[in-house]
């Protein structure tokens, strides 16, 4: 044991580089699974480690499936945005994958809802 | 009975490094959007790139007068390729029994070959095979506490999250299930020393668990504190029934049920467990095990985190739905 312990220490400390990790989903706006009163310009997925803009995305869809953001989503740092159409009352759902910087993916789906709680 | 060649740890183990030393980085169990800890009394259902460091326990065996048990284990698992991995490890116990001389010593080296049979994303289904190997000789046989003889255990895991249930099924989309079948060989079926049988068992175990992160970011978030948003209660089984070439020996199935939690963080994780005898052949009272579990793809991405084939250098792809 005492072995194997210090060969894995040594080890580990001999390959140390930059640390980066799997970007989960801090949080987003709206709220995961939330109810919004008014219907939202864009949505903004903040992520826990930076992304890469080129192959991380997001799309937007209601509740026939049909998308309804702007198209391309802005990405900066560990923040990805993207614009909305007019939405109607009703239930959405977005869905992102995410790239992040030292090539790990994730992806991940929520709903929101617009209308009255 | 002839003593089964012994595995020099030290060779061994140095050339593994060596060869993991000259790699490039990327996962440990995710499955679409569900991830899958590291559970720590069966294993998860998939091949990583990851180091239990420690593992430990204390309980108190079934013995009369119950004898107090230390496990200190550490576990190296390792990608070779995207799909088929490596594990090695190994366990230092010590044991006190009232009005019997403390015995302590390591374990049988045990190595996990593993390969992923299914990643299925959308429902969240993971499968993967493996064969253990308990290597006999190698650890404190005259302890109690290896073997003089070799186990094989040929087993099949699996892992499924729910949230592939219908929107409306709501917070119950959080839960997962994984799980463990093995049948285990000894390499020998008597033991000469103890003049018994050696039996063939029946290894199994599972999980049900509740990812307080799966409900924050894919179907609600109640803005609940972080530390709350990281964890996983989850309530393990591992259990054990002797199936064959059992004679004189107790036919009883042994095993303990763990509830606790996992807090889950970027680059390690931290679970706590209650460990509950099934029965009183399988222990006296409540034990405890610990585990610091870190994950080496996202703590060394470019270097022991990627497979040691077809890993480095692979462009990454245009994602999409």
């Amino acid at each position: 044991m005492r072995m194997l312990i210090a060969v894995v220490s040594l080890f580990l400390l001999a390959s140390a580089s930059a640390a980066e990790a799997h970007a989960f989903l801090d949080h987003a706006s709206p709220l995961v699974g939330s109810t919004v009163p008014t219907a939202p310009h864009q949505v903004s997925l903040t992520f826990t480690q930076n992304l890469e803009a080129a192959f991380s995305t997001v799309e937007v869809t209601d509740a026939n499936g049909v998308r309804v953001d702007q198209g391309k989503a802005q990405v900066s740092g560990n923040t990805m945005q993207i614009g909305l159409k007019a939405l109607p009352p009703g239930s959405y759902k977005v869905q992102w994958h995410a790239l992040s910087v030292d090539t790990h993916t994730t992806q991940g789906a929520f709903s929101f809802r617009v209308g009255a709680p | 009975m002839p003593r089964p060649p012994r595995v020099p740890r030290a060779p061994a183990l140095a050339l593994l490094f060596l060869a993991l030393s000259f790699t490039q980085a990327a996962a440990h169990c995710f499955v679409g959007a569900r991830f899958l800890p590291a559970t720590l009394a069966i294993d998860d259902p998939c091949v990583a790139d990851e180091l239990s460091l420690p593992t430990i326990s204390w309980s108190k065996t079934g013995d009369v007068p119950p004898a107090s048990e230390w496990d200190v284990s550490a576990e190296l698992s390792k990608r070779i390729t995207e799909d088929l991995g490596i594990s090695i490890g190994d366990t230092w116990s010590q044991t006190r029994q009232p009005g019997s001389p403390k015995l302590s010593g390591f374990a049988d080296l045990e190595t996990t070959l593993q390969y992923q049979l299914l990643k299925d994303s959308p429902h969240e289904l993971a499968l993967l095979l493996g064969l253990i190997a308990d290597w006999g000789g190698t650890g404190a046989s005259n302890a109690g506490f290896g073997t003089p003889y070799s186990e094989l255990t040929p087993t099949f895991y699996f892992g499924k999250g729910f949230g592939d249930l219908p929107d409306n099924a709501g917070w119950l989309r959080a839960f997962a299930v994984t799980g463990q079948v093995g049948y285990q060989f000894p390499t020998s079926s008597f033991n000469v020393v103890q003049g018994s049988y050696i039996p063939q068992v029946l290894v199994y175990g599972g999980s049900l668990q509740y990812s307080m992160p799966y409900l924050k970011s894919e179907i609600q978030d109640f803005q609940l504190p972080d530390f709350i948003n990281h964890l996983i209660p989850i309530v393990e089984a591992q259990l054990s029934t002797p199936v064959a070439n059992n004679f004189g020996n107790s036919p009883v199935t042994t095993g303990t049920i763990n509830p606790g939690l996992i807090w889950v963080g970027s680059y390690f994780q931290v679970g706590l467990e209650a460990q509950v005898p099934v029965n009183h052949a399988s222990g006296t009272g409540v034990g405890v095990l610990g585990q610091l579990h870190l994950y080496l793809d996202d703590m060394f991405p470019s270097t022991i985190g990627q497979p040691l084939i077809g890993g480095a250098g692979t462009p990454p792809r245009k994602l999409g739905f």
